[in-house]
């Protein structure tokens, strides 16, 4: 069955930039899709704990706006949907998007949950987790996803049945197909996100060697309510670390990695997460090791203060390389910039690589838009318009442009929204802009 | 008519409450005993269901309360979870999904109110958090449905400010086809943007760039521009506001051939702002050559009138005796892109003052721009320079007790963001104009934060620049060097990448990398009740939620008057800003919150007491009725006009007039219930 949908606007990319580029969108009375790879909305930005410099919980920022996308009239959500092609030109494009089966008919299942409680197998969650927690086959992605539907792993199912039979609304179809959507769209906003720097990227750290290196992102849902443990543990026994180190630029302006840029956020993050866990272990020792503390945004300098007056140790120097003792303790090899460049030798307990932003995806041969040196969507006039890109008709937003923060993210929404809307406006000024017409044009072909 | 108020006449249904406890991720959960606190109060008379969730404002928690609502009949919800100003609209819309009136939820705020100022005390807090639920729900057993009030709004903007986000928020809102009155203070378009030699990271010519989108702005015919101007009176509100503006004459009208003339013949010599002083012009001036609006402006502070000007241009093309003119406008939104401007250092701040080749970085553009003062020839005093010291920092990042204080008592403990990558780009531009001069940049940390940013910091470094590191504790001296010295001044740095070691460097000229500061507009921020944060910069009401929006409802904000940022990061703000004016106004009507006066007719007898208190202009008005051949007096309510203040119910002797959703019976009930027993529970907290 194929379904045909006929937008103003097709946002790729659920995640936080994406979400809100669409909700200013759809408030503009504009008709949406959101097309989301992932079984949930929410992007990066669903994982992380707190949120600097506010410490608002994070979810308290990013659930609402999940829901918002879910129910906005003028928005048709697509989740775990991919865009296979795009076709036409500029103010008319085509483009063909496939929702790939859940295993679960989405409008049937009620999110109970009773399915996973009697599949019998835990698979590592490594989408969420990082490998840390674990889910079942059949599952939903997380607490807080939306929709709040279950999927089936379907690789690793051994088709036992049991959520068959304690399925309540019979949801469960084993023989679900890819649905494909034809989308008629004038606009196309690329919110495609970024990747996290692989942390065994750079060697001499020892990312995935040694066992007490993690990265940021392990650390996020370690102090996230949400995560696996719910406490502050280190990976090799399990014990509460009282010896931090955060290693900055662990993938950024790194010539080495060929990633040349910095990273924006990693500075921030790791001065939140330092703060929290200091609140979580109050005995514990954390040491940011930097190159240049970079809190630049808007009450970010006061959170860094903060930071230092609660004891946090802020070491300018750059780590060279990453050992680890008998006791699988984290050795740090690196000068000491600020106390007469001695180079040295340091034990801690736990290492954490502030990883860097990677493009997550190149739109070239999707979509004809292509990346500049850096991988990023290259936008041919970044300054007076920063959302365009090489290709009329088709805009970008959020970490798919660079990295930055959730505030620059949000900012650059509400901007490619304000751009996108006037290019729908000049071509098809005719067409009635009645956000409360919620009468969709889905036509089944 | 008065409005017959029926939510009191007709009987009320049966309260059933849920109530619904929020943990915040933790947040709150980590404090209160948010478990404990749901179990008792669902003991609570009229309680129907009670819960606590881990976040209630995540598609899960709402579709409890949902549910609720549809399967249990509950008609009254009351959340206690963040403050309201972040998720009141979150779970107002999740109770109007559910089919009930959104005014029927209450929000008790258990995270800014109990969790965070009371984490020390987490026995008391769960007490406290309880008191304050049983308070919302005693009121949400008097809860009545209310309607917004709805009212047409006007489809047009004004944008306070010409600089770039100014020009960008209004050629966003106008190509969305509302209209868009744009008003300048100064004479001329570009703010700040037109004064900066090149910017990063394209490295084009500012001007170039902004010439372009003038361009743009000019050729859009939804938006009027208006120079000189400024806003001098407001009132109203969202959809509606009527703002008077007052114009100040240019004096000039159009260009004529013998300009130039004019110009020499003017005996007045004043400060040349847009060289920041590094040249003169005279009373009658052009801000710079290309500026748009292109013709000369007389400067009336200055002017003396002597007429020399007058004499030498064709007739009518100059008028001395030209006046301001007001004018009316009526708006539905508001942008106010007031930017910024550079900090001013103190005297004796790392030599500003004291020593003539001490300049800000603002001045360095100017002097390296070929259509600067010195023509972009890198001179300073007739000399060409070479040696240069850039310091960065100067009036950002500051502590208190560590920095001088501003006259106002004020240090800047922000970072601004655009001085470091700025910094870099002039330095190398230094080495280009100069391949001789040895350029210092002496640092805290080099924050080349954006995207091509780090490219300038590499750049600097291939092209020999030396950097050394300060601590803010650790200011650099700049002095005076010795006659016999071959350069001007010395600077004196305790340098943290050599060991720590105290460096002198003799140079010519030391520029000092000043931060931002916003335009100072305490006039628009008392006009239209915006606030300032901490660091005077105009405030959001979130920076994540609502990063755009003041608290004020219509009234958002672009571009540098709310922190520091760079001109992409302005264009984007004011994109920003256009999008949130576009969904306000494109359907031509606003809603305001019900919760105005309402007059019970009943009780009214005319004391006309409400309407002498009243601090809002036309929201209460005497009006005279007459039923059944009597004829008597009464209080009526504009709605569109009432803020919702209560003063009116503090002083009405009758008690006739009321706040819808906060009359003074819940009031009542609310501060019985806080004071009351915390209904026992067997197993104790």
């Amino acid at each position: 069955m194929t379904n045909t949908l006929k937008i103003d606007a097709l946002v790729v990319g659920g995640g936080i930039a994406g979400m809100q580029a669409s909700l200013d969108l759809a408030d503009q009375g504009y008709q949406v899709a959101l097309v989301e790879k992932n079984p949930s909305v929410g992007g990066m930005m669903a994982g992380l704990s707190k949120v600097f410099p506010t410490l608002d919980c994070c979810s308290c920022i990013t659930t609402p706006k999940m829901s918002a996308v879910a129910h906005h009239a003028n928005i048709s959500l697509m989740t775990y949907s991919e865009v296979q092609s795009v076709m036409g030109n500029e103010g008319d494009y085509q483009v063909r998007v496939m929702k790939k089966p859940r295993y679960v008919i989405e409008d049937e299942c009620s999110g109970c949950r009773s399915c996973e409680m009697v599949c019998p197998l835990d698979l590592p969650d490594y989408d969420n987790e990082y490998g840390r927690g674990a889910h079942r086959v059949i599952y939903v992605p997380f607490s807080t996803a939306v929709p709040q539907k279950a999927l089936i792993d379907i690789d690793n199912c051994i088709y036992c049945g049991k959520c068959l039979k304690a399925c309540t609304t019979n949801a469960i179809d084993f023989a679900q197909q890819p649905e494909y959507v034809n989308i008629e769209t004038t606009s196309i906003v690329l919110a495609t996100g970024y990747k996290t720097t692989p942390y065994d990227a750079k060697k001499e750290y020892g990312g995935g060697r040694l066992r007490n290196v993690v990265h940021g992102m392990m650390v996020e849902r370690l102090l996230a309510p949400t995560g696996a443990y719910g406490r502050q543990l280190r990976p090799s026994d399990g014990r509460q670390p009282d010896n931090i180190a955060y290693v900055q630029c662990a993938g950024s302006r790194d010539l080495t990695l060929g990633v040349d840029y910095c990273s924006r956020v990693c500075c921030m993050y790791a001065i939140k997460q330092a703060m929290l866990l200091a609140g979580a272990l109050p005995m514990a020792d954390i040491t940011i090791y930097y190159m240049d503390i970079r809190a630049f945004g808007k009450g970010y300098e006061q959170f860094y203060e903060n930071a230092k007056a609660m004891g946090i140790q802020f070491v300018k120097g750059k780590v060279a390389r990453i050992t680890e003792d008998e006791n699988q303790n984290p050795i740090l090899r690196v000068e000491l910039i600020d106390q007469n460049s001695r180079v040295v030798e340091r034990k801690h307990d736990l290492a954490v690589l502030s990883v860097g932003m990677l493009p997550g995806f190149d739109p070239n041969s999707m979509y004809g838009v292509p990346v500049d040196k850096d991988g990023f969507i290259k936008a041919p006039n970044p300054n007076i318009s920063p959302t365009l890109t090489m290709r009329e008709g088709i805009f970008a937003t959020g970490t798919a442009t660079g990295p930055m923060d959730i505030v620059d993210s949000i900012i650059t929404a509400g901007a490619v929204a304000a751009e996108a809307a006037a290019y729908i406006q000049s071509h098809n000024g005719h067409r009635q802009l009645v956000a409360e017409q919620t009468e969709r044009s889905v036509t089944h072909a | 008519m008065p409005e017959k108020d029926e939510s009191q006449a007709k009987p009320r249904e049966e309260p059933r409450i849920g109530v619904y406890v929020c943990n915040c991720g933790g947040n709150i959960g980590n404090v209160v005993a948010c478990d404990n606190v749901a179990r008792v109060l669902g003991k609570l008379p009229n309680v129907v269901t009670s819960h606590s969730h881990m976040f209630m404002c995540s598609d899960p928690g709402q579709n409890l309360i949902i549910d609720d609502i549809k399967e249990k009949g509950v008609n009254r919800v009351v959340i206690g979870a963040c403050s309201l100003f972040l998720h009141e609209q979150t779970f107002r819309s999740a109770v109007e999904r559910a089919g009930l009136n959104p005014y029927l939820y209450y929000h008790v705020g258990l995270r800014e109110q109990v969790s965070w100022v009371h984490h020390d005390n987490p026995k008391e807090a769960t007490d406290k958090a309880t008191r304050m639920m049983m308070g919302g729900i005693a009121k949400a057993r008097y809860m009545r449905p209310l309607e917004p009030v709805r009212l047409d709004a006007g489809k047009h903007a004004l944008v306070i400010g010409g600089g770039v986000a100014g020009l960008r928020s209004a050629l966003d809102i106008a190509r969305r086809g509302l209209q868009v009155t744009l008003i300048e203070k100064s004479h001329y378009l570009g703010g700040h943007m037109a004064q900066w030699e090149r910017v990063f990271p394209t490295h084009q010519k500012a001007r170039v760039l902004l010439k372009e989108l003038i361009e743009r702005v000019l050729a859009e015919p939804n938006i009027t521009i208006h120079t000189g101007a400024q806003v001098v009176r407001t009132q109203g509100y969202v959809g509606n506001f009527q703002i008077k503006i007052r114009q100040e004459p240019r004096g000039v009208h159009g260009a004529f051939p013998n300009e130039q003339e004019a110009v020499a013949v003017c005996p007045i010599k004043q400060r040349r702002e847009f060289d920041y002083g590094l040249s003169t012009r005279k009373a009658i001036y052009r801000a710079y050559n290309g500026c748009v609006p292109e013709s000369l402006v007389i400067d009336w502070e200055n002017c003396t009138k002597c007429g020399e000007c007058v004499k030498v241009a064709p007739e009518g093309m100059i008028n001395l005796n030209e006046e301001a003119r007001e004018f009316d406008l009526k708006v539905g939104a508001v942008v106010l892109a007031t930017g910024f401007k550079p900090y001013e250092p103190l005297y004796g701040e790392m030599g500003w003052k004291e020593f003539p080749e001490v300049i800000t970085l603002a001045q360095l553009h100017r002097l390296l721009d070929d259509e600067g003062p010195s023509d972009g020839k890198f001179y300073w005093n007739g000399h060409p320079v070479r040696d240069v010291a850039i310091i960065h920092c100067v009036g950002s990042r500051q502590i208190e007790g560590v920095h001088r204080p501003q006259p106002d008592g004020n240090v800047n403990n922000y970072c601004s963001r655009v001085c470091c990558t700025a910094s870099m780009s002039m330095a190398a531009l230094i080495r280009q104009k100069a391949p001789d001069a040895k350029v210092y940049d002496i640092y805290e940390d080099i924050r080349t934060y954006g995207r091509g940013h780090e490219d300038y910091y590499r750049n600097a470094g291939k092209e020999q620049v030396t950097f050394l590191r300060y601590f803010a504790e650790e200011i650099p001296e700049v002095m005076r060097a010795d006659e016999s010295a071959d350069r001007p001044l010395l600077v004196k740095v305790k340098d943290h990448l050599t060991w720590g070691e105290t460096i002198e460097l003799p140079v010519d000229l030391v520029v000092l990398a000043t931060g931002m500061m916003p335009n100072p507009v305490d006039d628009l921020i008392g006009m239209f009740k915006v606030s300032p944060g901490n660091d005077r910069f105009l405030l959001e009401v979130h920076p994540k939620l609502r990063p755009v929006e003041t608290a004020v409802n219509g009234i958002v904000l672009a571009g540098t008057a709310q922190g520091p940022m760079n001109i992409q990061e302005s264009c984007a703000a004011a994109g920003a800003a256009a999008s949130k004016v576009a969904a306000l106004l494109i359907q031509g009507e606003v809603e305001l919150e019900p919760f105005v006066a309402v007059v019970d007719p009943e009780r009214c007898n005319g004391s006309g007491k409400c309407i002498e208190h009243c601090p809002q202009e036309e929201a209460l008005t005497l009006e005279t009725f007459t039923e059944n051949g009597r004829t008597f007096q009464r209080a009526v309510v504009t709605p569109a006009n009432c803020n919702g203040c209560g003063v009116c119910a503090g002083v009405c002797p009758n008690r006739a007039i009321d706040v819808a959703g906060w009359r003074l019976d819940e009031f009542e009930a609310m501060v019985e219930a806080i004071t009351d027993e915390i209904p026992a529970m067997e197993g104790a907290i």
